[in-house]
């Protein structure tokens, strides 16, 4: 093991040794029942950010474990620098200058930056007997300062953003002398301004000389940052694509393996009477700051009211209070006329309010259950599926094949597991079951979060679809341009208020930005409701 | 959720456990007692050699097996099989008498288990459901007709007033972590302290037979005991009991699989949060799971007052606590609760025979016992940690799906 106490020297490419600084000839990887990688070939140049784009189950992880040294394929060779190099053991992977940056990070939050970045090779003093804290520091100041990162080394873990633990995760892998740094999906945990910041950060790293390897499932970013894109779908490589050339329509195609909608068509709402009417909301926190501030909102029958906002503006609370799993300090919630802001979760199942949450795999879902138990989440008072105390099971397994089928949930039968079901199919599970409880009013948070383009295009349709049988829809989204698509009327909440209510169609991206960075625009026509 | 964040050794371990099947589990249990066979012969062996005796690990074991079950196996001559030998006799009374009680602790610790509580309190339960079985009985039964009839009235009467009893007992703990986030595994622990203190001063102060020294509640008439049927007499064991035990498997089974209420509990369990999104009541599901399970110790309390001491009397023996092991067994199912105290049972009732036929001290014995159920118990138990760390079986399962956790 490699006992790196010093940044590396800079690789800046070329050298001796030309070719590619990654290739993986053929590689196969087999688990019990599925072939993730089917002889895949990928080959990454030295200073260039190369993306693996697919969806979710299309082996994009897989292969990259397999060049971590997680997983050891069952065929084919991976060479680094044009050295045939398998790998046994992260640590191997890890002393050739390979580094990998987890979705999930992994520091000590109660520890300073320095000390994550060291721990595992701490510079030593008095003869490797103590921690030289003050080496570390400094250390870490100068990297941090020669690619930009703007880092402090002294701040805690816990008390830096989300943004600044993904850099110092980056950090970590330089110090330990990487010069080829996978990224796992880095952007699904950032807010768009720390997604600028990453892509910043990226161009720094490149021009240093580091090669990147990008895993993701989004086509805008794949196309915004990467050199080369290699698209895998059911695990092999179905192309490499140059992304000056390519279009998001042509990637989306490759993915998905047919052609994909990335506009949603429909028609002009029809609005009817209010469904759904938030008044004076508000909600505060253990330490009463309030998280939703006097929100009054109106979904009616047949149209979608769309939130748009960055994570963490207060979204989550106010669904949560519409639903029923959390009763707001002041204000009220109505459903058609009649006052639910106090009553159960479970009467708002029982008078028709559908709910697709945004955390499916704590809440949605049950991962340990089958997709049968699944389909009785919030329906096992339901009268179709019980007979007074008793579970009707014949009843509820009809309702999970009746699921499967109708939401082209891949699977391979209604026993399985629903944690063994990839993110997109878990989702349509939710959907679905949601949708075929016949709601009056639905709310979806996120619906597609972590969701492969083909699923994305599916449940949108479910959703207008819904709105086109007269129900109400209230969707919260971050993604601007789903929200945008989706919705008839559009709010914009920024810290728990509010900002404005605006025509989807009208208004511009520029104006719905500033607006969920709480600025209003100028010139700027529109007006509260 | 990621298993990601345990070094690697740990995870191989713990995967080991977390990810075997049903058929998988039961052999590694059979594995496990083989194990611990092998491992205790030894330590017989070196008791024996360092005591001067010369005990025999084979021996002894037939001697625990055939002794649980009266002896069916003629150990000195050629012939396999104890000529004239019943199933009915007193050492199996004893066994099935202690597996009878077992079940039904065991059930009560499987099914908060099941709704992720930790009720240690059973001991707790079973101790004032006992008592308090014993005195309704002993004060309702001079107004009820003798007989049959009385024997039908009174003992669903008694195992009433225990399941009763012993169920609001649980309810406190249910109630003090629902409402006031109190620790179950710390409140139950310290309700088990003040349940026998109680029962003792209650007993000793108002309730004693004062024609007795002891810390004794007078006798329940016979009409409302649990008296041996085809068992023999004064065996302590009841036919009926067990069947009741056998039913209430079933019961609990049926409950957690086939009712809206256990499908609730079974997903507060898994995932709490996913149960409050179904619309289930986390309050009300801890107080219900825990009332339930209180009152499967409070029956096990009252039978032990009904079957086997005909009163009740301080020093109840510690079956609570012997419940957990048996859940643990069982892998917390209903089901495996039946196997796990029968195997409890068998080294209650054979390690008597072991002693007075070989000479071997008891706490020997003990130290046997203590192995066997140690060996098998830790498989289900690092299953149980291992999840409660979320380490999945396997990384196989989902591949590539970084983007949705």
């Amino acid at each position: 093991m490699a006992q790196t106490t010093q940044p590396p020297e800079d690789d800046t490419g070329g050298g001796t040794d030309p070719g590619p600084a990654v290739k993986m000839e053929n590689i196969t990887k087999r688990f019990p029942g599925v072939v993730a990688n089917d002889q895949v070939t990928l080959e990454v140049e030295r200073g260039s950010v190369h993306t693996l784009l697919g969806e979710n189950g299309a082996g994009k992880s897989t292969l990259m474990n397999v060049l971590y040294g997680l997983y050891q394929q069952e065929g084919g060779t991976v060479y680094l620098n044009g050295q045939e190099r398998n790998f046994q053991t992260p640590q191997d992977a890890i002393d050739a200058g390979i580094g990998m940056i987890h979705q999930h990070f992994m520091l000590v939050d109660t520890m300073t930056v320095a000390e994550n970045v060291t721990l595992g090779n701490e510079p030593r003093k008095w003869n490797g007997l103590a921690y030289d804290a003050k080496s570390a520091r400094e250390a870490v100041r100068e990297l941090s300062d020669r690619y930009n990162f703007d880092l402090d080394p002294t701040a805690k873990i816990e008390d830096i953003s989300v943004g600044e633990k993904q850099r110092v995760e980056i950090l970590k892998t330089l110090y330990r002398g990487a010069d080829v740094l996978i990224f796992d999906e880095p952007t699904a945990v950032l807010t768009p301004q720390e997604v600028d910041e990453l892509f910043r950060i990226v161009d720094e790293l490149t021009e240093q000389g580091k090669t990147l390897i990008f895993i993701t499932h989004k086509l805008g970013e794949a196309m915004e940052i990467s050199d080369d894109i290699t698209v895998l779908r059911d695990g092999e490589n179905v192309g490499t694509v140059d992304p000056e050339t390519a279009t998001r329509e042509s990637l989306a195609e490759l993915m998905v393996g047919r052609e994909v909608m990335l506009e949603v068509e429909k028609e002009d709402s029809q609005p009817g009477e209010t469904a759904l009417s938030i008044s004076d909301l508000v909600v505060e926190n253990d330490n009463g700051v309030r998280q939703v501030n006097d929100i009054d909102l109106t979904v009616r029958e047949g149209e979608v009211l769309g939130i748009a906002g960055v994570d963490g503006n207060g979204q989550s609370q106010l669904v949560d209070s519409v639903v029923g799993l959390e009763v707001p300090d002041e204000g009220t919630v109505d459903l058609y006329g009649e006052d639910v802001t106090d009553i159960s979760r479970r009467e708002h199942i029982e008078r028709g309010m559908s709910f697709v949450p945004e955390d499916r795999q704590a809440r949605g879902l049950v991962m340990d259950f089958d997709l049968v138990e699944n389909a009785l989440l919030g329906n096992q008072y339901d009268p179709d599926f019980t007979s007074g105390p008793r579970v009707d099971w014949e009843a509820t397994r009809d309702h999970a094949e009746t699921i499967i089928d109708r939401y082209d949930v891949r699977t391979p039968g209604a026993d399985t597991a629903s944690e063994s079901l990839s993110g997109g199919n878990q989702q349509k599970v939710i959907v679905g079951r949601e949708i075929l409880r016949d709601p009056d009013v639905i709310v979806a948070s996120h619906p597609t979060r972590g969701v492969d383009v083909g699923s994305i295009e599916f449940i949108h349709d479910q959703l207008v679809e819904l709105r086109d049988e007269g129900k109400g829809v209230l969707l919260v989204s971050s993604k601007l341009d789903e929200v945008q698509q989706l919705s008839d009327r559009l709010a914009v909440i920024y810290e728990g208020e509010i900002m404005d209510i605006v025509d989807p169609e009208e208004v511009t991206d520029r104006d719905v930005g500033l607006l969920m960075a709480g600025e209003v625009p100028d010139e700027y026509g529109g007006g509260n409701e | 959720m990621s298993d990601r964040q345990y070094p690697a050794p740990v995870q191989r371990f713990f995967r080991f456990f977390v990810g075997n099947s049903v058929v998988e589990r039961i052999l590694i249990s059979i594995a496990a007692l083989i194990t611990a066979v092998i491992v205790s012969s030894l330590i017989v062996l070196a008791a024996g050699y360092l005591s001067g005796e010369a005990y025999n690990p084979l021996e002894i074991f037939a001697v625990l097996v055939n002794g649980a079950f009266g002896s069916p196996f003629d150990l000195d001559s050629a012939r396999l099989f104890t000529e004239g030998w019943s199933p009915v006799n007193f050492s199996m009374g004893t066994t099935l008498k202690e597996t009878t009680l077992l079940i039904f602790a065991g059930l009560a610790v499987a099914v908060a288990f099941r709704g992720d509580l930790f009720n240690i309190g059973v001991q707790g339960q079973l101790v004032l459901g006992g008592l308090a079985a014993a005195l309704a009985l002993v004060w309702v039964a001079p107004f009820v007709p003798g007989g049959l009839v009385g024997s039908l009235l009174l003992i669903p009467f008694g195992l009433l007033v225990g399941a009763i009893v012993g169920g609001l007992y649980g309810a406190i703990p249910g109630a003090l972590k629902a409402y006031a986030d109190a620790n179950e595994v710390i409140t139950t622990i310290m309700l088990n302290t003040i349940a026998t203190g109680t029962a003792f001063f209650l007993v000793s102060a108002y309730f004693a037979d004062p024609t007795l020294q002891s810390v004794k509640t007078k006798a329940i008439p016979d009409v409302a005991r649990l008296n041996g049927i085809i068992f023999p007499q004064g065996g302590q064991f009841s036919l009926v009991a067990l069947v009741l035990a056998l039913l209430a498997t079933v019961g609990v089974y049926y409950v957690l699989r086939y009712t809206s209420f256990g499908y609730d509990l079974r997903v507060s369990g898994k995932q709490a949060k996913a149960a409050l999104y179904g619309g289930a009541n986390a309050e009300r599901m801890v107080v219900s799971t825990m009332s339930l399970s209180g009152a499967l110790g409070g029956i096990a309390g009252a039978m032990w007052s009904m079957m086997v001491i005909g009163a009740w009397r301080q020093g109840v023996p510690s079956i609570g606590f012997d419940g957990i092991t048996v859940s643990v067994l069982a892998g917390n199912n209903p089901i495996g609760v039946i196997p796990a105290s029968l195997l409890f049972g068998v080294l209650k009732g054979g390690s008597n025979a072991i002693n007075f036929q070989l000479g071997v001290p008891p706490e020997l014995v003990a130290v046997l016992r203590g192995m066997i159920i140690l060996f098998i118990a830790m498989p289900e138990a690092f299953r149980m940690l291992g999840n409660r760390l979320g380490i999945k079986p396997s990384q196989a399962a989902v591949t590539g799906g970084g983007g949705d956790e």
